[in-house]
């Protein structure tokens, strides 16, 4: 389980002018989120959704111990986040996958930070890499892969580490619609034999509502905090996983959970960039 | 088409297109030799011969031994440690509060105005000339290792943060090869800056080297000996830049495939 408890998260903003050295320096913080609690079952997939500004990002950070709050905590099976956390995965938004590195030696990267041998990362890298279909291309370099595949292969990174928590940061939003919906059904398929939490961060309500057993609306800009939340057995694993479970995307229920969201996000401020830069 | 034969055609033109201006610069320079008629200007032919006649009497390979070596020297003593500072200074800003002074000072200096005072410091033997390379070679790379270290995309860095990788793992899976390409290159401008200085370095208070043999033919009037040294000390600076661009396939696959 994991829960944040009245988080709040600032981060250094905007150049001071004139001094940047030690003595004069004029530090102003700028809030990305204020008092967010929210709790994150265990085995099920959590959406945040919200729009671009909303700090949902910050959020991940925290969640993943590469930011400190400025206020309240984050816990993780009732330990308070300090730092990175070994069976913690994090999936970026564009997927942070080593240039330099091929499909194998990314896939293998969380092993090889904590010193495994060649011979045991291979072993436990290669059967990732076949259930998401990269064997034959375990020697191409990112640059040569579609962006779906670069999506596989930050599953299989995060995979390899054996994760008890997947956190994801907008990790379909630069893919094409169709790429998204594989790519959406392979992180099911990946869920459905791994017992992990999931929290997934996105923009898009139709990803929250198709993925998602609780769906946390973000609203609000600097600080942006948590608005509303949905939950939605239907995502759940004994439902979606159940024989003759059809598409929850064709079920009337999906689209009025779409519109529910979208109101709750429309109800939370401005939804667009340009509305919210009017505003400030 | 195969990638390999696509890559070998590619090799195949490449070798055309260098042949072809190898054959130009031919060309006009024994054109410009005939019209001239002086004896400074001799042509290719002499100077090739010449070039054979010192590559015979083993002259020409002490020369360019003493040369590469003085060239090799002041790298192995700058690359490394400029690479390093200049690594560390672009990730941190207490590094960098040291480092930076120093590039700003040191970057813009005429280094090779600076001979006569590191001769009077340093002596007249090898130490003034690798030292004179060392310090142009050292100001290029620390200057591109900072502004390549400064680039690294955050979400390259975050993500193997989240690895749980130490400050010394992330210097060596991310920072390392994400500037190594920006090192490749700025070391191939400064090893062309480095031939050049190397011949004003050798032309004083020495009796190796290709500048040496350049100003002692000149001085002897042995027109066809001076081209023959202007073309080997070239055809080093070539082989610098061949060695850099191999090394950069050998040790950047990835970048092979980027167009």
């Amino acid at each position: 389980m994991v829960e944040l408890r009245k988080l709040s998260i600032d981060y250094p903003g905007g150049s001071s002018p004139g001094w940047t050295g030690r003595l004069g320096r004029l530090e102003r913080r700028v809030p990305a989120v204020a008092d967010v609690s929210a709790v994150f079952a265990s085995g099920a997939i959590s959406a945040i959704v919200g729009p671009s500004g909303c700090g949902k990002s910050s959020l991940v950070g925290v969640m993943a111990g590469l930011l400190a709050p400025s206020s309240g905590e984050a816990l993780i099976d009732g330990e308070p986040v300090r730092g990175v956390r070994p069976r913690t995965a994090v999936i970026f938004q564009d997927y942070g996958l080593l240039p330099w590195l091929t499909v194998e030696g990314n896939a293998e990267l969380p092993l090889a930070v904590r010193g495994a041998g060649r011979a045991e990362r291979r072993r436990r890298v290669l059967p990732i890499l076949r259930e998401l279909g990269l064997s034959s291309f375990g020697g191409f370099y990112p640059s040569r892969l579609s962006g779906g595949m670069k999506q596989r292969v930050a599953i299989a990174r995060a995979l390899a580490s054996e994760p008890d928590l997947l956190l994801m940061d907008e990790p379909f939003s630069s893919l094409d619609a169709l790429t998204r919906e594989a790519a959406q059904e392979a992180l099911l398929e990946v869920r459905r034999s791994r017992p992990m939490t999931i929290v997934v961060v996105t923009h898009s309500i139709e990803e929250a509502a198709y993925l998602a057993e609780a769906v946390f609306v973000m609203g609000g800009r600097n600080p942006g905090s948590v608005e509303a939340r949905f939950d939605v057995p239907e995502n759940s694993a004994g439902y979606r996983f159940a024989p003759g479970a059809g598409d929850f995307r064709s079920a009337p229920r999906y689209l009025e959970l779409c519109g529910a969201i979208r109101s709750a996000l429309r109800g939370s401020g401005p939804t667009d960039d340009s509305a919210a830069e009017a505003r400030e | 088409m195969t990638a390999g034969s696509g890559k070998s055609a590619l090799a195949a033109r490449k070798a055309a297109s260098v042949a072809i201006a190898v054959a130009a610069i031919a060309a006009l320079w024994s054109a410009a030799a005939a019209a001239l008629g002086k004896p400074f200007l001799p042509g290719p032919s002499a100077t090739l011969a010449a070039f054979g006649r010192l590559a015979a009497d083993g002259s020409l390979g002490r020369h360019a031994a003493a040369s590469a070596g003085r060239v090799l020297w002041a790298l192995a003593a700058s690359f490394f440690p400029a690479a390093a500072l200049g690594l560390a200074a672009g990730r941190s800003r207490r590094v960098d509060a040291v480092v930076a002074p120093v590039v700003y000072v040191l970057h813009p200096l005429p280094k090779v105005a600076f001979l006569p005072i590191i001769m009077l410091v340093f002596g007249l033997g090898e130490a003034s000339k690798i030292i004179l390379v060392a310090l142009i070679v050292f100001s290029q790379i620390l200057v591109a290792a900072r502004d390549a270290a400064r680039r690294i995309p955050r979400p390259l860095v975050d993500s193997v943060r989240s690895l749980g990788a130490s400050r010394l793992g992330l210097a060596l899976r991310v920072v390392v090869p994400s500037a190594l390409p920006d090192l490749l290159t700025s070391l191939r401008v400064s090893l062309g800056t480095a031939v050049a200085v190397l011949f004003l370095a050798e032309t004083f208070a020495t009796e190796t080297g290709l500048g040496y043999l350049i100003v002692d033919a000149w001085a002897r009037v042995a027109y066809a000996e001076m081209y023959a040294g202007i073309v080997a000390l070239s055809l080093l600076g070539l082989g610098f830049f061949v060695a850099v661009d191999l090394a950069e396939r050998l040790l950047c696959p990835w970048r092979d495939l980027e167009g």
